[in-house]
Protein backbone atom coordinates (compact mmCIF):
# COMPACT_ATOMS: atom_id res chain seq x y z
CA UNK A 1 0.00 0.00 0.00
CA UNK A 2 2.65 2.47 1.12
CA UNK A 3 4.95 1.45 -1.70
CA UNK A 4 2.09 1.87 -4.18
CA UNK A 5 1.38 5.37 -2.90
CA UNK A 6 5.08 6.10 -3.12
CA UNK A 7 5.20 4.91 -6.70
CA UNK A 8 2.18 7.03 -7.63
CA UNK A 9 3.82 10.05 -5.99
CA UNK A 10 7.06 9.47 -7.89
CA UNK A 11 5.17 9.04 -11.17
CA UNK A 12 3.22 12.25 -10.56
CA UNK A 13 6.32 14.25 -9.75
CA UNK A 14 8.04 12.84 -12.83
CA UNK A 15 5.06 13.71 -15.04
CA UNK A 16 4.81 17.25 -13.67
CA UNK A 17 8.51 17.88 -14.16
CA UNK A 18 8.26 16.37 -17.65
CA UNK A 19 5.40 18.69 -18.59
CA UNK A 20 7.25 21.72 -17.23
CA UNK A 21 10.38 20.70 -19.13
CA UNK A 22 8.34 20.34 -22.32
CA UNK A 23 6.81 23.79 -21.73
CA UNK A 24 10.24 25.37 -21.27
CA UNK A 25 11.57 23.61 -24.37
CA UNK A 26 8.63 24.86 -26.43
CA UNK A 27 9.14 28.42 -25.13
CA UNK A 28 12.85 28.11 -25.86
CA UNK A 29 12.20 27.17 -29.50
CA UNK A 30 9.58 29.89 -29.94
CA UNK A 31 11.68 32.65 -28.38
CA UNK A 32 15.30 31.68 -29.12
CA UNK A 33 14.81 29.38 -32.12
CA UNK A 34 14.55 32.23 -34.66
CA UNK A 35 17.92 33.62 -33.48
CA UNK A 36 19.50 30.29 -34.39
CA UNK A 37 17.83 30.36 -37.79
CA UNK A 38 15.37 27.67 -36.67
CA UNK A 39 11.96 29.20 -37.26
CA UNK A 40 8.84 27.32 -36.30
CA UNK A 41 7.38 25.65 -39.37
CA UNK A 42 4.89 28.10 -40.80
CA UNK A 43 3.32 25.47 -43.01
CA UNK A 44 2.67 23.03 -40.20
CA UNK A 45 1.43 25.82 -37.91
CA UNK A 46 -1.20 26.73 -40.52
CA UNK A 47 -2.05 23.09 -41.05
CA UNK A 48 -2.56 22.64 -37.31
CA UNK A 49 -4.54 25.89 -37.10
CA UNK A 50 -6.97 24.56 -39.67
CA UNK A 51 -7.22 21.27 -37.82
CA UNK A 52 -7.52 22.84 -34.36
CA UNK A 53 -9.59 25.88 -35.24
CA UNK A 54 -11.54 25.61 -38.42
CA UNK A 55 -12.49 21.97 -37.99
CA UNK A 56 -13.75 22.63 -34.45
CA UNK A 57 -16.03 25.51 -35.43
CA UNK A 58 -19.15 23.45 -35.96
CA UNK A 59 -18.96 21.45 -32.74
CA UNK A 60 -18.12 24.54 -30.65
CA UNK A 61 -20.98 26.41 -32.32
CA UNK A 62 -23.55 23.74 -31.48
CA UNK A 63 -22.34 23.05 -27.96
CA UNK A 64 -22.43 26.70 -26.93
CA UNK A 65 -25.64 27.43 -28.86
CA UNK A 66 -27.52 24.75 -26.96
CA UNK A 67 -25.88 25.78 -23.70
CA UNK A 68 -27.16 29.32 -24.32
CA UNK A 69 -30.66 27.98 -25.00
CA UNK A 70 -30.66 25.77 -21.90
CA UNK A 71 -29.25 28.55 -19.73
CA UNK A 72 -31.97 30.95 -20.90
CA UNK A 73 -34.77 28.46 -20.24
CA UNK A 74 -33.47 27.41 -16.85
CA UNK A 75 -33.06 30.97 -15.64
CA UNK A 76 -36.45 31.96 -17.08
CA UNK A 77 -37.94 29.33 -14.79
CA UNK A 78 -36.64 31.24 -11.77
CA UNK A 79 -36.72 34.81 -13.04
CA UNK A 80 -40.33 34.55 -14.22
CA UNK A 81 -41.39 34.19 -10.59
CA UNK A 82 -39.79 37.54 -9.83
CA UNK A 83 -40.96 39.19 -13.00
CA UNK A 84 -37.38 39.79 -14.08
CA UNK A 85 -37.42 37.86 -17.32
CA UNK A 86 -35.68 40.69 -19.16
CA UNK A 87 -32.51 40.09 -17.16
CA UNK A 88 -32.09 36.74 -18.85
CA UNK A 89 -30.21 38.64 -21.55
CA UNK A 90 -27.47 39.87 -19.25
CA UNK A 91 -27.40 36.69 -17.21
CA UNK A 92 -26.87 34.52 -20.26
CA UNK A 93 -24.26 36.84 -21.77
CA UNK A 94 -22.21 37.28 -18.62
CA UNK A 95 -22.23 33.68 -17.49
CA UNK A 96 -21.33 32.54 -20.98
CA UNK A 97 -18.49 34.99 -21.55
CA UNK A 98 -16.98 34.67 -18.08
CA UNK A 99 -17.40 30.99 -17.56
CA UNK A 100 -19.30 28.60 -19.76
CA UNK A 101 -18.00 29.42 -23.19
CA UNK A 102 -14.27 29.26 -22.31
CA UNK A 103 -14.67 26.09 -20.25
CA UNK A 104 -16.98 24.24 -22.62
CA UNK A 105 -14.92 25.19 -25.66
CA UNK A 106 -11.77 24.02 -23.88
CA UNK A 107 -13.38 20.71 -22.91
CA UNK A 108 -14.62 20.12 -26.44
CA UNK A 109 -11.21 20.96 -27.89
CA UNK A 110 -9.42 18.82 -25.28
CA UNK A 111 -11.60 15.90 -26.35
CA UNK A 112 -11.19 16.50 -30.03
CA UNK A 113 -7.74 18.01 -30.46
CA UNK A 114 -5.77 17.09 -27.32
CA UNK A 115 -6.61 13.44 -27.84
CA UNK A 116 -5.63 13.67 -31.50
CA UNK A 117 -2.25 15.18 -30.52
CA UNK A 118 -1.64 12.33 -28.08
CA UNK A 119 -2.73 9.66 -30.55
CA UNK A 120 -0.75 11.06 -33.46
CA UNK A 121 2.47 11.69 -31.55
CA UNK A 122 2.03 8.41 -29.66
CA UNK A 123 1.79 6.47 -32.90
CA UNK A 124 4.87 8.27 -34.17
CA UNK A 125 6.68 7.39 -30.96
CA UNK A 126 5.91 3.66 -31.06
CA UNK A 127 6.67 3.37 -34.79
CA UNK A 128 10.17 4.86 -34.33
CA UNK A 129 9.28 8.06 -36.21
CA UNK A 130 10.25 10.27 -33.26
CA UNK A 131 13.55 8.45 -32.95
CA UNK A 132 14.08 8.85 -36.69
CA UNK A 133 13.63 12.62 -36.37
CA UNK A 134 16.09 12.63 -33.52
CA UNK A 135 18.61 10.63 -35.54
CA UNK A 136 18.26 13.15 -38.37
CA UNK A 137 19.18 15.85 -35.81
CA UNK A 138 15.67 17.30 -36.01
CA UNK A 139 14.37 18.16 -32.56
CA UNK A 140 10.96 16.45 -32.14
CA UNK A 141 9.76 19.18 -29.77
CA UNK A 142 10.52 21.91 -32.29
CA UNK A 143 9.23 19.93 -35.24
CA UNK A 144 6.05 18.46 -33.71
CA UNK A 145 5.11 20.13 -30.43
CA UNK A 146 5.79 23.79 -31.26
CA UNK A 147 3.39 24.05 -34.26
CA UNK A 148 0.63 22.34 -32.27
CA UNK A 149 1.20 24.56 -29.27
CA UNK A 150 1.22 27.78 -31.30
CA UNK A 151 -1.84 26.77 -33.30
CA UNK A 152 -3.86 25.90 -30.22
CA UNK A 153 -2.70 28.99 -28.31
CA UNK A 154 -4.13 31.26 -30.99
CA UNK A 155 -7.13 29.23 -32.08
CA UNK A 156 -8.71 28.36 -28.73
CA UNK A 157 -9.43 32.02 -27.82
CA UNK A 158 -10.87 32.50 -31.31
CA UNK A 159 -13.15 29.53 -30.77
CA UNK A 160 -14.09 30.95 -27.37
CA UNK A 161 -15.19 34.23 -28.98
CA UNK A 162 -17.24 32.21 -31.43
CA UNK A 163 -18.71 30.32 -28.46
CA UNK A 164 -19.62 33.61 -26.76
CA UNK A 165 -21.47 34.79 -29.84
CA UNK A 166 -23.31 31.56 -30.54
CA UNK A 167 -24.24 31.13 -26.86
CA UNK A 168 -25.67 34.64 -26.69
CA UNK A 169 -27.50 33.86 -29.91
CA UNK A 170 -29.00 30.76 -28.25
CA UNK A 171 -30.26 32.86 -25.36
CA UNK A 172 -31.57 35.40 -27.83
CA UNK A 173 -33.61 32.72 -29.62
CA UNK A 174 -35.29 31.65 -26.38
CA UNK A 175 -35.80 35.21 -25.17
CA UNK A 176 -37.36 36.56 -28.33
CA UNK A 177 -39.38 33.51 -29.34
CA UNK A 178 -40.78 31.86 -26.25
CA UNK A 179 -40.43 34.63 -23.66
CA UNK A 180 -41.63 37.37 -26.01
CA UNK A 181 -38.89 39.84 -25.23
CA UNK A 182 -38.45 42.44 -27.92
CA UNK A 183 -35.33 41.69 -29.97
CA UNK A 184 -33.92 45.21 -29.69
CA UNK A 185 -34.56 45.29 -25.98
CA UNK A 186 -32.84 41.92 -25.56
CA UNK A 187 -29.70 43.10 -27.32
CA UNK A 188 -29.73 46.43 -25.50
CA UNK A 189 -29.88 44.68 -22.14
CA UNK A 190 -27.04 42.43 -23.22
CA UNK A 191 -24.84 45.39 -24.20
CA UNK A 192 -25.74 47.35 -21.12
CA UNK A 193 -24.61 44.77 -18.61
CA UNK A 194 -21.90 42.91 -20.46
CA UNK A 195 -18.57 44.63 -19.93
CA UNK A 196 -15.29 44.20 -21.72
CA UNK A 197 -13.67 42.79 -18.58
CA UNK A 198 -16.18 39.91 -18.64
CA UNK A 199 -15.03 38.96 -22.10
CA UNK A 200 -11.37 39.51 -21.24
CA UNK A 201 -11.46 37.32 -18.17
CA UNK A 202 -12.95 34.54 -20.30
CA UNK A 203 -10.26 34.99 -22.92
CA UNK A 204 -7.46 34.91 -20.34
CA UNK A 205 -8.89 31.61 -19.15
CA UNK A 206 -8.93 30.24 -22.66
CA UNK A 207 -5.25 31.09 -23.20
CA UNK A 208 -4.41 29.14 -20.05
CA UNK A 209 -6.62 26.23 -21.16
CA UNK A 210 -4.90 26.19 -24.54
CA UNK A 211 -1.52 25.83 -22.84
CA UNK A 212 -2.87 22.97 -20.71
CA UNK A 213 -4.41 21.07 -23.63
CA UNK A 214 -1.38 21.42 -25.90
CA UNK A 215 1.13 20.49 -23.21
CA UNK A 216 -0.78 17.46 -21.92
CA UNK A 217 -1.58 16.18 -25.42
CA UNK A 218 2.01 16.52 -26.63
CA UNK A 219 3.54 15.22 -23.39
CA UNK A 220 1.39 12.10 -23.34
CA UNK A 221 2.07 11.51 -27.03
CA UNK A 222 5.82 11.97 -26.84
CA UNK A 223 6.05 9.70 -23.79
CA UNK A 224 3.96 6.84 -25.13
CA UNK A 225 5.32 3.37 -24.45
CA UNK A 226 4.42 -0.06 -25.67
CA UNK A 227 2.59 -0.33 -28.98
CA UNK A 228 -1.07 0.12 -29.82
CA UNK A 229 -2.21 -0.32 -26.25
CA UNK A 230 0.19 2.40 -25.15
CA UNK A 231 -1.25 4.79 -27.75
CA UNK A 232 -4.75 4.08 -26.46
CA UNK A 233 -3.69 4.69 -22.88
CA UNK A 234 -1.90 7.92 -23.78
CA UNK A 235 -4.95 9.20 -25.63
CA UNK A 236 -7.33 8.44 -22.77
CA UNK A 237 -4.94 9.85 -20.22
CA UNK A 238 -4.47 13.07 -22.16
CA UNK A 239 -8.22 13.69 -22.17
CA UNK A 240 -8.74 12.79 -18.51
CA UNK A 241 -5.78 14.83 -17.27
CA UNK A 242 -6.69 17.81 -19.48
CA UNK A 243 -10.29 17.79 -18.21
CA UNK A 244 -9.22 17.76 -14.58
CA UNK A 245 -6.59 20.43 -15.09
CA UNK A 246 -8.97 22.65 -17.07
CA UNK A 247 -11.57 22.58 -14.29
CA UNK A 248 -8.88 23.08 -11.66
CA UNK A 249 -7.38 26.03 -13.53
CA UNK A 250 -10.85 27.44 -14.06
CA UNK A 251 -11.50 27.28 -10.34
CA UNK A 252 -8.22 29.01 -9.50
CA UNK A 253 -8.59 31.69 -12.17
CA UNK A 254 -12.18 32.43 -11.19
CA UNK A 255 -11.06 32.85 -7.60
CA UNK A 256 -8.26 35.18 -8.69
CA UNK A 257 -10.61 37.25 -10.86
CA UNK A 258 -13.25 37.33 -8.14
CA UNK A 259 -10.97 38.46 -5.36
CA UNK A 260 -9.03 40.90 -7.49
CA UNK A 261 -12.34 42.27 -8.82
CA UNK A 262 -11.41 41.83 -12.46
CA UNK B 1 37.19 -2.18 -48.55
CA UNK B 2 38.56 1.26 -49.23
CA UNK B 3 42.16 2.17 -49.82
CA UNK B 4 42.73 4.13 -46.62
CA UNK B 5 42.46 2.14 -43.43
CA UNK B 6 41.01 4.93 -41.36
CA UNK B 7 39.00 4.14 -38.23
CA UNK B 8 35.66 5.99 -38.40
CA UNK B 9 33.81 4.44 -35.49
CA UNK B 10 35.52 3.23 -32.38
CA UNK B 11 33.97 1.73 -29.26
CA UNK B 12 36.11 1.49 -26.15
CA UNK B 13 34.92 -0.58 -23.18
CA UNK B 14 31.31 0.47 -23.63
CA UNK B 15 28.78 -0.65 -20.99
CA UNK B 16 25.10 0.16 -20.64
CA UNK B 17 22.50 -0.95 -18.10
CA UNK B 18 18.76 -0.51 -18.00
CA UNK B 19 17.06 -0.70 -14.61
CA UNK B 20 20.05 -2.44 -13.09
CA UNK B 21 20.25 -5.03 -15.85
CA UNK B 22 23.41 -5.02 -17.91
CA UNK B 23 22.52 -4.94 -21.59
CA UNK B 24 25.94 -4.09 -23.01
CA UNK B 25 29.00 -5.26 -21.13
CA UNK B 26 32.46 -3.91 -21.92
CA UNK B 27 32.31 -3.98 -25.71
CA UNK B 28 35.18 -2.62 -27.80
CA UNK B 29 35.77 -2.66 -31.55
CA UNK B 30 36.80 -0.39 -34.42
CA UNK B 31 35.02 0.10 -37.72
CA UNK B 32 37.16 1.05 -40.68
CA UNK B 33 36.22 3.59 -43.35
CA UNK B 34 34.39 2.07 -46.32
CA UNK B 35 33.78 -1.37 -44.88
CA UNK B 36 30.48 -3.11 -44.28
CA UNK B 37 30.46 -4.12 -40.66
CA UNK B 38 27.75 -6.52 -39.53
CA UNK B 39 26.70 -6.97 -35.93
CA UNK B 40 24.81 -10.21 -35.45
CA UNK B 41 23.24 -11.86 -32.46
CA UNK B 42 20.01 -13.34 -31.12
CA UNK B 43 16.98 -11.26 -30.21
CA UNK B 44 17.70 -9.65 -26.89
CA UNK B 45 21.47 -9.97 -27.24
CA UNK B 46 21.88 -6.19 -27.07
CA UNK B 47 22.71 -5.56 -30.71
CA UNK B 48 19.98 -2.95 -31.20
CA UNK B 49 21.08 -1.22 -28.01
CA UNK B 50 24.59 -1.20 -29.40
CA UNK B 51 23.30 0.49 -32.55
CA UNK B 52 21.40 3.08 -30.52
CA UNK B 53 24.58 3.80 -28.59
CA UNK B 54 26.46 4.38 -31.83
CA UNK B 55 23.79 6.72 -33.21
CA UNK B 56 23.77 8.75 -30.01
CA UNK B 57 20.13 7.95 -29.18
CA UNK B 58 21.31 6.74 -25.77
CA UNK B 59 24.55 7.42 -23.94
CA UNK B 60 26.73 4.71 -22.41
CA UNK B 61 27.16 4.35 -18.64
CA UNK B 62 30.83 3.58 -19.07
CA UNK B 63 33.31 3.75 -21.91
CA UNK B 64 33.67 5.95 -24.97
CA UNK B 65 32.26 5.94 -28.47
CA UNK B 66 34.20 7.84 -31.11
CA UNK B 67 32.66 8.76 -34.44
CA UNK B 68 35.19 10.33 -36.77
CA UNK B 69 37.30 11.17 -33.77
CA UNK B 70 34.54 12.79 -31.73
CA UNK B 71 33.56 11.17 -28.44
CA UNK B 72 29.78 11.19 -28.78
CA UNK B 73 29.29 9.89 -25.26
CA UNK B 74 30.70 13.09 -23.78
CA UNK B 75 29.79 15.94 -26.15
CA UNK B 76 26.92 18.42 -25.79
CA UNK B 77 23.67 17.78 -27.63
CA UNK B 78 24.44 20.61 -30.10
CA UNK B 79 27.73 18.96 -31.03
CA UNK B 80 25.97 15.61 -31.18
CA UNK B 81 23.50 17.10 -33.68
CA UNK B 82 26.44 18.04 -35.90
CA UNK B 83 27.75 14.46 -35.73
CA UNK B 84 24.24 13.14 -36.50
CA UNK B 85 24.12 15.16 -39.73
CA UNK B 86 27.15 13.15 -40.87
CA UNK B 87 25.39 9.79 -40.80
CA UNK B 88 22.15 8.25 -41.99
CA UNK B 89 20.08 5.51 -40.48
CA UNK B 90 17.66 2.98 -41.92
CA UNK B 91 15.15 1.87 -39.29
CA UNK B 92 13.73 -1.59 -38.89
CA UNK B 93 10.23 -0.44 -39.86
CA UNK B 94 11.55 2.40 -42.07
CA UNK B 95 10.12 5.05 -39.69
CA UNK B 96 8.95 7.29 -42.52
CA UNK B 97 6.70 10.13 -41.38
CA UNK B 98 3.15 8.99 -42.26
CA UNK B 99 1.88 12.50 -42.80
CA UNK B 100 4.43 13.31 -45.50
CA UNK B 101 4.77 12.01 -49.05
CA UNK B 102 7.80 10.03 -50.18
CA UNK B 103 9.23 13.21 -51.67
CA UNK B 104 8.66 15.26 -48.50
CA UNK B 105 10.19 12.54 -46.37
CA UNK B 106 13.41 12.61 -48.35
CA UNK B 107 13.35 16.41 -48.50
CA UNK B 108 13.05 16.68 -44.73
CA UNK B 109 16.74 16.47 -43.75
CA UNK B 110 17.66 18.61 -46.77
CA UNK B 111 15.21 21.35 -45.85
CA UNK B 112 16.17 21.22 -42.19
CA UNK B 113 19.92 21.23 -42.51
CA UNK B 114 20.76 22.92 -45.80
CA UNK B 115 19.84 26.18 -47.49
CA UNK B 116 19.38 24.55 -50.89
CA UNK B 117 16.75 25.97 -53.23
CA UNK B 118 13.60 23.93 -53.76
CA UNK B 119 14.41 22.99 -57.36
CA UNK B 120 17.84 21.70 -56.32
CA UNK B 121 16.18 19.65 -53.59
CA UNK B 122 13.79 18.25 -56.21
CA UNK B 123 16.77 17.13 -58.30
CA UNK B 124 18.45 15.52 -55.27
CA UNK B 125 15.23 13.66 -54.45
CA UNK B 126 15.01 12.36 -58.02
CA UNK B 127 18.63 11.24 -57.83
CA UNK B 128 18.24 9.44 -54.51
CA UNK B 129 15.02 7.78 -55.59
CA UNK B 130 16.54 6.48 -58.80
CA UNK B 131 19.48 5.19 -56.76
CA UNK B 132 17.06 2.97 -54.83
CA UNK B 133 15.00 2.23 -57.94
CA UNK B 134 11.84 4.09 -56.99
CA UNK B 135 11.59 6.86 -59.57
CA UNK B 136 8.03 8.06 -60.05
CA UNK B 137 6.86 7.39 -56.51
CA UNK B 138 7.43 10.96 -55.30
CA UNK B 139 3.81 11.78 -54.60
CA UNK B 140 2.89 8.53 -52.84
CA UNK B 141 2.29 8.37 -49.12
CA UNK B 142 4.13 5.70 -47.07
CA UNK B 143 0.84 3.88 -46.48
CA UNK B 144 0.33 3.51 -50.23
CA UNK B 145 3.53 1.57 -50.93
CA UNK B 146 4.75 -1.88 -49.88
CA UNK B 147 7.07 -2.66 -46.98
CA UNK B 148 10.04 -3.25 -49.26
CA UNK B 149 9.45 0.07 -51.01
CA UNK B 150 9.18 1.84 -47.67
CA UNK B 151 12.56 0.40 -46.71
CA UNK B 152 14.03 1.74 -49.93
CA UNK B 153 12.50 5.16 -49.35
CA UNK B 154 13.94 5.02 -45.83
CA UNK B 155 17.29 4.29 -47.40
CA UNK B 156 16.92 7.20 -49.81
CA UNK B 157 16.16 9.44 -46.84
CA UNK B 158 19.14 8.06 -44.92
CA UNK B 159 21.49 9.02 -47.76
CA UNK B 160 19.81 12.35 -48.57
CA UNK B 161 22.56 14.39 -46.94
CA UNK B 162 25.33 12.29 -48.55
CA UNK B 163 26.54 10.81 -45.28
CA UNK B 164 29.73 8.78 -45.10
CA UNK B 165 28.28 6.38 -42.53
CA UNK B 166 24.92 4.59 -42.76
CA UNK B 167 23.47 2.48 -39.94
CA UNK B 168 21.01 -0.27 -40.80
CA UNK B 169 18.71 -1.77 -38.19
CA UNK B 170 17.57 -5.20 -39.43
CA UNK B 171 17.38 -4.08 -43.08
CA UNK B 172 15.92 -7.35 -44.36
CA UNK B 173 13.58 -8.32 -41.54
CA UNK B 174 9.96 -8.73 -42.55
CA UNK B 175 10.76 -8.81 -46.26
CA UNK B 176 10.47 -11.68 -48.71
CA UNK B 177 13.81 -13.24 -49.82
CA UNK B 178 13.82 -11.44 -53.17
CA UNK B 179 13.19 -7.98 -51.73
CA UNK B 180 15.66 -8.85 -48.98
CA UNK B 181 18.19 -9.62 -51.68
CA UNK B 182 17.42 -6.28 -53.36
CA UNK B 183 18.08 -4.45 -50.10
CA UNK B 184 21.32 -6.39 -49.62
CA UNK B 185 22.41 -5.40 -53.10
CA UNK B 186 21.59 -1.76 -52.37
CA UNK B 187 23.65 -1.88 -49.20
CA UNK B 188 26.57 -3.34 -51.14
CA UNK B 189 26.16 -0.86 -54.00
CA UNK B 190 26.09 2.10 -51.66
CA UNK B 191 29.29 1.08 -50.00
CA UNK B 192 31.07 0.29 -53.26
CA UNK B 193 29.73 3.19 -55.38
CA UNK B 194 29.51 5.93 -52.78
CA UNK B 195 32.25 4.58 -50.46
CA UNK B 196 29.85 4.66 -47.53
CA UNK B 197 30.80 2.91 -44.31
CA UNK B 198 27.91 0.60 -43.44
CA UNK B 199 27.05 -0.72 -40.00
CA UNK B 200 24.38 -3.40 -40.21
CA UNK B 201 22.57 -5.03 -37.30
CA UNK B 202 20.86 -8.23 -38.35
CA UNK B 203 20.16 -11.85 -37.55
CA UNK B 204 19.47 -12.80 -41.16
CA UNK B 205 22.39 -15.17 -41.89
CA UNK B 206 21.97 -15.09 -45.66
CA UNK B 207 22.20 -11.34 -45.59
CA UNK B 208 25.23 -11.40 -43.29
CA UNK B 209 27.42 -13.37 -45.69
CA UNK B 210 26.05 -11.50 -48.71
CA UNK B 211 27.17 -8.09 -47.57
CA UNK B 212 29.66 -8.34 -44.74
CA UNK B 213 33.30 -7.40 -44.90
CA UNK B 214 33.63 -8.03 -41.19
CA UNK B 215 31.26 -9.54 -38.66
CA UNK B 216 30.91 -9.11 -34.92
CA UNK B 217 28.85 -11.53 -32.87
CA UNK B 218 27.13 -10.25 -29.72
CA UNK B 219 25.75 -12.53 -27.05
CA UNK B 220 24.23 -11.32 -23.78
CA UNK B 221 25.75 -7.91 -24.30
CA UNK B 222 29.26 -9.21 -24.82
CA UNK B 223 31.39 -9.50 -27.91
CA UNK B 224 31.94 -13.23 -28.47
CA UNK B 225 33.48 -13.13 -31.94
CA UNK B 226 34.93 -10.68 -34.45
CA UNK B 227 36.49 -11.29 -37.83
CA UNK B 228 36.07 -11.20 -41.60
CA UNK B 229 33.08 -13.00 -43.05
CA UNK B 230 35.22 -16.00 -44.01
CA UNK B 231 36.91 -16.16 -40.63
CA UNK B 232 33.52 -16.16 -38.93
CA UNK B 233 32.25 -18.89 -41.22
CA UNK B 234 35.27 -21.04 -40.41
CA UNK B 235 35.35 -20.12 -36.74
CA UNK B 236 35.39 -22.91 -34.18
CA UNK B 237 33.67 -20.68 -31.62
CA UNK B 238 30.66 -22.70 -30.42
CA UNK B 239 28.46 -19.59 -30.08
CA UNK B 240 29.12 -18.56 -33.66
CA UNK B 241 28.65 -22.07 -35.03
CA UNK B 242 25.37 -22.50 -33.20
CA UNK B 243 24.15 -19.12 -34.39
CA UNK B 244 25.05 -19.38 -38.07
CA UNK B 245 23.69 -22.91 -38.29
CA UNK B 246 20.58 -22.08 -36.27
CA UNK B 247 20.90 -25.05 -33.94
CA UNK B 248 18.61 -25.11 -30.90
CA UNK B 249 21.23 -26.88 -28.74
CA UNK B 250 24.50 -25.31 -27.77
CA UNK B 251 26.00 -22.65 -25.52
CA UNK B 252 23.24 -20.19 -26.42
CA UNK B 253 20.49 -21.70 -24.30
CA UNK B 254 17.27 -20.01 -25.18
CA UNK B 255 15.15 -21.60 -22.52
CA UNK B 256 17.32 -20.79 -19.56
CA UNK B 257 18.29 -17.38 -20.77
CA UNK B 258 16.00 -14.53 -19.85
CA UNK B 259 15.60 -12.51 -23.01
CA UNK B 260 16.37 -8.84 -22.42
CA UNK B 261 12.99 -7.35 -21.62
CA UNK B 262 14.13 -3.89 -22.57
CA UNK B 263 15.22 -5.15 -25.96
CA UNK B 264 12.04 -7.17 -26.44
CA UNK B 265 9.98 -4.05 -25.80
CA UNK B 266 12.14 -2.09 -28.19
CA UNK B 267 13.19 0.43 -25.54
Amino acid sequence: MVSRLGRIAIETVRAISGVIKLFLEILYWIIFGPFKGKFPHRQSIFYQMVFVGLRSVLIVFFVTLFTGIVLAMQSAYQLQKMGAVLYIASLVAISLCRELSPVLTALVVAGRVGSAFAAELGTMKVSEQIEALDTMAIDPVRFLAVPRFVALFFMLPCLTVLGNISGIFGGFLVGTNSLNINADLYMQTTYKYLELRDINSGLIKSFVFAIIIALIGCYEGLNTKGGAEGVGKATTKSVVVSFILIILADCLLTAIFYFSKV
Amino acid sequence: MSQKQEVVISLKNVSKSFQGKKIINDVSFDIISGETFVIMGCSGSGKSTLLRLMTGAIRPDKGNIFIKGKDISRISSEELDEVKKGFGMLFQYSALLDSLTVEENIALPLKEHTKLADDIIKIIIKMKLSLVGLKGYEKHYPSQISGGMRKRVGLARAIALDPDIVFYDEPTSGLDPVVGGVIDKLVKDLSSKLLITSVVVTHDMQSVFNIADRVAMIHKGELVGLGTADEIKASANPYIQQFINGRPEGPIDFFKEDIGIIEALGL
